[in-house]
């Protein structure tokens, strides 16, 4: 308590609390435009922080970091590309919600649940940091190895119709992420002698690439054929999440929340993977399963409650242990070391009112968030009344900007117009992205830690057995398979010559 | 006055055209830098970290800013290749480290480190061997014979194959004649050190930064350091060497190049700019909190450096294999 006292005022402090609100909107501004991401804005963030004070420079951080993860679904919903790869999930149902006019409804649940998520984890955070961290140091190779395999079975859910097409648009994912430099052992994977793709797929360019270009294509195809769809100004409201919404989407709240926690403090894992996760189970357990993917807002609420509480989860392993989850916890990581930060077990010791002051900042940037994003829904919508063969060209001129400043490469901006013409023909076979994108988010974790298993345990496939929630994750996912094949049967039992039961086939 | 002065520099231009302009004349070098100096970074993390700060204080030094542009990927080659290929004119230069050499070895990059002009070196980061505070080992010839007269193989955690720690692994297992003895597990993203405190590994390699937290909270000893030196913040530790490692010295430098042809005067200025930015407080506060020292070395003698370490890195991969 003392230490929440004294680092109240450090918190409440102008130049502090102004400190937080630029990071916060130089993250929503990243986050929201399509192929700048938090990871890029907390880049260009940290040298501005070296100048800073402590409370002041870890504040402009994390509300960076923050604003970055909440930001990203204002592109996900208003024009169905995800402003980061945490997004991508909730482009499933928020674009559909946002083009039958409900855009401000969409994005309105987005940054309350986001808000809802992060202080939750935040709170899962401060009573129970060692309890949690003990926890998820146990998951090793092996362990995360099946919790990424459970991530990949929700392709079941994903794959719209077809199982065989939602396989094939999985592996596809999976093999475009093996080119470049082998991270285990080092060695070139379908690079054909060339320097340039060392570098590999970065997966925020093959994601805006299979979001962004067969969406523009087909805009400009539609435009020229004049089969232009516009919205009405009329039609696009500003209309806001009512109470009675959110009550009834409470379990789902709550469960995808838990679960961003959760895989927030593993290191290793992350938004995205979170994002699916939630957006499966909010879907296995609706009344409403069909009407996922045309625009329920469940589908909006799960992936966005999930990725915020990512940030509260993300922060257990990187304060208490010095482990950073992910690239963009990587450099705040940075910011508090050159501070005098020293995460690891003696910073709640040594520096209790520093921590203090970081949970207050995380609570600051919420709030400030929350308010940003309030009242510039109202502005945001209006970004629906743009033409859309006028609004692809501005998407398309910032898909080439953002793609080129993540690594400061043009190879990414080829990498991004191949994938997205591959896209474009997928799209045009009916097979789904979405199960690319999983690929894509999975593949890395999935092979390194199947690999780093093995290396572990000598070659010996026991490794995978000897651990119970190595043992839980594998029974989920033959579960969750399974429950596919039987729904599936009993589907194409009650209606012979349903289209689906083809397909299937 | 303006309108002279761009008649002049017109005036300029076209004597400089005359006496052929691929040829960088002397006033520019006298002038250098006139615009912004491009500052090329290969890694995230530490590296990052402290290639923006550097770049921060040389700005100051130099008059002009230095950007830092972040070109990560195929384990430095990316950013080698970009800098390479630029115009040697001092205004892209590279913040580069010992995986010029071990980019090279490994067959990652066309061109090795006499593509490049050094500038200066400016930090170097010594890797630590560190196990579990309960292992029951107090000293590194300990451990050596727990492995020596045990059974099982000692699980080794480091950074991938052919990066920095893992070369520092097999250096140092080699040194003490254990290596077959070893099962080297390479993770990414500096995770060895929560693998060793979860006991899924026996030793870990990682920076000491990485380990320190853990050494104060009583989880995990350090039992060497593989420099010729020990280190400051931890000046304890022994080196590997005085606890019987033979005379093994591993060093990661970081420093600064440009690419080859670069002038002599233009390398002088910024290796100046890099010898000022290396006696500031803020980089001295900075290692510190880091965990990195500051060990300053100019163009000369950073170039026999380069070429020595190249050789170490080369016998190295090739009796790794």
């Amino acid at each position: 308590m003392d230490a929440l006292l004294s680092a109240l005022p450090l918190v409440a402090d102008p130049s502090v609390l102004l400190a937080i609100l630029v990071g916060s909107l130089i993250g929503l501004i990243f986050g929201s435009v399509p192929g700048l991401t938090y990871s890029l804005a907390l880049a260009v963030v940290l040298p501005m922080t070296f100048q800073l004070p402590t409370v002041a420079a870890v504040g402009m951080l994390l509300g960076t970091y923050i604003g970055g993860m909440t930001g990203g679904s204002v592109a996900a919903i208003l024009i169905g590309i995800p402003g980061t790869p945490s997004a991508a999930a909730t482009v499933l149902d928020g674009y559909p919600l946002a083009r039958t006019g409900r855009a401000g409804l969409a994005l309105g649940t987005a940054v309350l649940v986001s808000t809802f998520g992060g202080l939750f984890s935040l709170a899962v955070m401060i009573v129970s940091v060692d309890f949690v961290s003990g926890i998820a140091i146990k998951f090793g190779p092996a362990e995360l190895f099946a919790l990424v395999l459970f991530g990949l079975s929700t392709i079941c859910g994903l794959a719209e119709k077809s199982l065989l097409r939602g396989l094939i648009a999985g592996v596809i994912g999976l093999l475009v992420m093996t080119v470049g430099l082998d991270a285990i052992d080092g060695v070139q994977r379908m690079t054909f002698g060339s320097t340039a793709f060392l570098q590999g797929v970065d997966l925020l360019v093959a994601m805006v690439g299979l979001f962004a270009v067969p969406q523009i294509m087909q805009t400009l195809i539609d435009w020229r054929r004049g089969r232009e769809i516009r919205l009405e100004a009329g039609d696009v409201r500003s209309e806001m999440p009512k109470w009675s919404e959110l009550r009834r989407n409470f379990g789902v709240i709550v469960r995808s929340a838990a679960l961003g926690t959760g895989i927030g403090a593993i290191p290793g894992t992350g938004g995205p993977i979170a994002a699916f996760l939630a957006y499966d189970q909010a879907r296995r357990f609706s009344k409403n399963k069909e009407k996922f993917g045309k625009g329920e807002l469940a589908g909006v609420i799960a992936p966005e409650t999930a990725n915020n509480s990512v940030t509260g989860g993300s922060m257990i392993p990187l304060l208490s242990l010095g482990i950073p989850g992910d690239p963009a916890t990587a450099i705040i990581l940075g910011g508090l070391l050159i501070h005098g930060l020293t995460p690891g077990p003696l910073l709640f010791m040594e520096h209790k009112t520093e921590v203090y002051t970081i949970y207050l900042s995380i609570v600051v940037a919420y709030v400030a968030i929350l308010a940003f994003q309030y009242f510039g829904i109202k502005l945001f919508v209006r970004v629906l009344r743009v033409p859309p063969h006028i609004l692809s060209v501005v998407i398309g001129v910032l898909c080439v900007i953002g793609t080129f400043a993540i690594r400061n490469s043009f190879f990414d901006v080829y990498v991004m117009m191949t994938i997205g013409l591959l896209g474009y023909l997928l799209m045009r076979a009916r097979i789904p992205v979405t199960p690319i994108i999983l690929g894509l988010v999975l593949g890395p974790t999935l092979e390194r830690e199947f690999r780093t298993a093995l290396i572990l345990s000598d070659g010996s496939y026991a490794i995978f057995f000897q651990s119970t929630a190595a043992l839980i994750f594998f029974a989920l996912t033959i579960l969750i398979i399974a429950f596919h094949f039987i729904g599936q049967t009993r589907a194409r039992r009650a209606a012979p010559n349903a289209k689906a039961s083809i397909d299937a086939g | 006055m303006r309108s002279f002065g761009v008649a002049t520099s017109w005036l300029a231009a076209s004597v400089a055209a005359a006496a052929l302009i691929a040829v960088p004349t002397a006033k520019a070098q006298e002038d250098f830098p006139t615009k912004p100096v491009e500052m090329t970074i290969l890694f995230g993390g530490t590296a990052q970290t402290i290639g923006q700060l550097l770049a921060d204080l040389m700005s100051k030094e130099l008059g002009q800013p230095v950007v830092p542009v972040s070109r990560t990927g195929g384990g430095g080659a990316i950013g080698y290749s970009h800098v390479h290929s630029t115009r040697p004119d001092g205004y892209n230069i590279v913040w580069n480290s010992n995986s010029i050499s071990s980019g090279y070895h490994q067959g990652n990059l066309p061109f090795n480190y006499e593509a490049f002009e050094p500038i200066a070196r400016v930090t170097v980061e010594v890797p630590a061997l560190a196990v579990r505070a309960d292992s029951g080992w107090e000293s590194l010839s300990d451990m050596v014979e727990a492995v020596k007269s045990g059974e099982t193989k000692l699980k080794m955690g480091a950074s991938g194959q052919g990066s920095f720690t893992d070369l520092t692994a097999k250096a140092l297992f080699q040194e003490l004649g254990i290596e077959d003895k070893v099962v080297y597990v390479p993770y990414g993203d500096g995770k060895a050190p929560v693998e060793l405190l979860a006991g899924r590994v026996d030793a870990a390699i990682q920076w000491p930064g990485q380990f320190i937290p853990h050494v104060q909270s009583g989880d995990l000893k350090m039992l060497c350091v593989t420099g010729s030196e020990r280190v400051e913040v931890i000046d304890d530790v022994p080196t590997c060497a005085e606890a019987g490692a033979g005379d093994l010295d591993i060093t990661m430098w970081r420093g600064l190049a440009a690419p080859e042809g670069t002038p002599q005067e233009v390398v002088e200025k910024l290796q100046e700019a890099a010898r000022k930015a290396a006696e500031s407080d803020q980089l001295k506060d900075a290692s510190g909190k880091l965990g990195f020292e500051i060990s300053f070395m100019d163009a000369q003698e950073f170039g026999e450096l380069i070429a020595k370490d190249d050789e170490v890195i080369a016998e190295l991969l090739k009796s790794g294999n």
